[in-house]
């Protein structure tokens, strides 16, 4: 199957010292929701304006479906739709017209406009509001006009960098919901760059780790927590301590990485707590031994980003800082 | 090629129709200038007499001066709304739309020529008012609406191009204004050229502004057509140059 985006070993380096982009290589399946995740000053947007076409990398190769986004640039640009993460609608005018002026541009058929229009409109949940000006409108709302904007042409992908910044958590939610059902209707690839570890982990089916420049690790969620080490099946016991036997053969359960016993206290390291689970308590049942009380301990992303990157992902003061830009543009 | 152009050219000249529709203030606000260079500055040194404008009384000869120094204005700082919309996403987000990206510049640019036409109905408006004659042929009117279209477009370019080298709007408004005044100063709006200090004159004759001031001077108020050709030609010129520079630089101001 062709692949929806294709990058080889691609640097960037601006002014001449700053290696934005250290060697990534990246492979996106079409049809599938990809998230790009990291901290700020990760290499996020940098490598979305290169697929976006909008500059070419130092070097390595970037392709989406197949075309270079160097050479082939109009035709890579004649496939994709792009959100970027700083608002980007024309406040002094109505929802609407944005829509109007964007249809045009992209040179939808004068008799197909107003439907199009007003089927993204719908399914943004913008209809009642498409005739105020932007500038009355939410932070939310202006996301998903943004949003409606960049599906007017039902592109084959579409880049939304940081979709949800700035967002309260039901606005987010609305956004991703009026996206998955976009997705499901159309097929469309996705590929967007977060900072929220939640929003990668709830919505996409393959997430990348990108930290100064470098992708430490893909995969999917799952994957990428069962990677930190495993997870942590916890009992509490009715009777202290266990037998020697006993703890031998629980060691010799296929799955059981580490078994560690303190009191009642019994803590195994699985690789997946779920499937382990009724192996265990039924050998617990066989042996008579009265589980009172059981508990599933999971790594998170953030487990995961630790792992790899080093660091945690600092949210707080980068969040700050983009309200405050957006709202001194909505302001401008 | 050429109706991706037309396209992306005419959603641009759309969307300043329809932002002008919503909200006027800046064209009001930046009418009253103007104004005070007719109504005020017209009739006392016209009353002096110290400058010879032939038979023309000197507030007619200052009339197309001042309103093409107006519409210049308004061209020049077009340049901050591309600012705005570099911070903004917008810009980004245009190129990477299919629209070929000098459509899109010089869509940009001669739309600031739809500001630059109701600026001209205002400033005509209140000249009619103050009792400036204008000569009555709607052939020429119109020609000299074109011309001003057109050359705010090239105006509007130069301001795109200093907009992707300044990239905030600080630093935009200080050149905005270190460009605009010398323009005005150093052309035939308000003086003709020949009053002028040699070195002057030759600035005069290659600011664009004077040819767009002799172009729409013979048209509306002395019907003296003897330069008009040369006067369009330079300002195609002029146009087609600026169009190409700002093309040619617009990939920068999003980097």
């Amino acid at each position: 199957m062709e692949k929806a985006v294709d990058v080889r070993d691609v640097v960037k380096i601006f002014n001449k010292n700053f290696r934005a982009l250290d060697g990534v290589s990246l492979e996106i399946e079409s049809g599938s929701i990809f998230a790009l995740l990291g901290p700020n000053g990760a290499g996020k947007t940098t490598l979305m304006r290169i697929l976006t076409t909008q500059i070419g990398p130092s070097s390595g190769h970037a392709y989406v479906f197949g075309l270079d986004t160097v050479k082939e640039g109009s035709q890579v640009r004649k496939l994709i739709s792009y959100v970027p993460q700083e608002m980007s609608v024309w406040t002094d005018i109505s929802g609407y017209e944005n829509l109007l002026i964007y249809s045009k541009i992209y040179g939808i058929p004068k008799e197909e406009r107003n439907n199009i229009i007003n089927g993204v409109l719908e399914s943004m949940g913008l209809h009642d509001v498409s005739n105020r000006l932007v500038k009355t409108y939410s932070g939310g709302m202006i996301r998903r006009l943004e949003i409606a904007c960049a599906l007017l042409v039902r592109p084959k992908i579409l880049f939304l960098d940081e979709p949800t910044i700035g967002l309260d958590p039901s606005a987010r939610k609305v956004v991703w919901e009026k996206l998955k059902m976009f997705k499901k209707d159309y097929g469309t690839t996705i590929f967007f760059n977060t900072h929220y570890m939640d929003e990668a982990e709830i919505y996409s089916d393959l997430i990348a780790i990108i930290n100064r420049g470098k992708i430490v690790t893909i995969g999917t969620s799952e994957e990428l927590k069962h990677s930190v080490g495993g997870e942590i099946l916890h009992f509490i016991l009715s009777e202290n301590g266990l037998h020697e036997d006993v703890l031998r053969e629980l060691e010799g359960i296929e799955g059981i990485k580490d078994v560690v016993v303190s009191n009642s206290d019994v803590t195994f390291v699985v690789n997946d707590a779920e499937m382990i689970l009724p192996h265990i308590m039924t050998f617990f049942n066989k042996k008579n031994i009265f589980v009172r009380r059981v508990s599933i301990t999971k790594p998170t992303l953030d487990d995961v980003f630790l792992k790899y990157a080093g660091t945690r992902i600092d949210v707080s003061g980068r969040l700050s800082e983009v309200t405050h830009v957006r709202r001194m543009i909505r302001r401008g | 090629m050429l109706k991706d152009f037309f396209r992306t050219f005419s959603s641009m000249i759309e969307l300043e129709f329809r932002r002008l529709k919503h909200d006027r203030t800046e064209i009001y606000s930046r009418a009253v200038q103007p104004i005070l260079w007719l109504a005020v500055y017209g009739p006392i040194m016209g009353s002096i007499r110290a400058i010879p404008t032939g038979n023309i009384p000197y507030t007619d000869f200052i009339t197309p001066g001042v309103l093409i120094q107006s519409t210049t204005f308004i061209s020049i700082f077009y340049g901050l709304t591309i600012v705005w919309e570099r911070e903004s996403g917008i810009l980004k987000k245009l190129l990477v739309t299919p629209a070929p990206r000098y459509a899109t510049v010089i869509g940009r640019a001669m739309a600031s020529g739809i500001r630059a036409i109701f600026q001209t109905f205002i400033i005509i408006l209140v000249a009619l008012i103050i009792g400036v004659k204008f000569i009555l042929n709607p052939f020429y009117f119109v020609l000299a609406l074109v011309i001003i279209f057109f050359s705010s477009g090239g105006f509007a370019a130069i301001s795109i191009l200093v907009a992707s080298f300044m990239k905030t709007r600080e630093r935009f408004m200080g050149i905005g204004q270190a460009l605009t005044m010398p323009l005005f100063f150093a052309s035939n709006a308000l003086y003709p050229v020949t009053m002028m200090p040699k070195a002057l004159q030759y600035f005069a004759t290659i600011n664009p502004m004077s040819y767009v001031v002799d172009a729409v001077r013979s048209l509306i108020i002395s019907g003296d057509l003897t330069n008009l050709w040369l006067d369009i030609v330079a300002i195609a010129i002029f146009n087609i140059i600026m169009f190409t520079l700002a093309s040619v630089n617009f990939k920068k101001i999003i980097e």
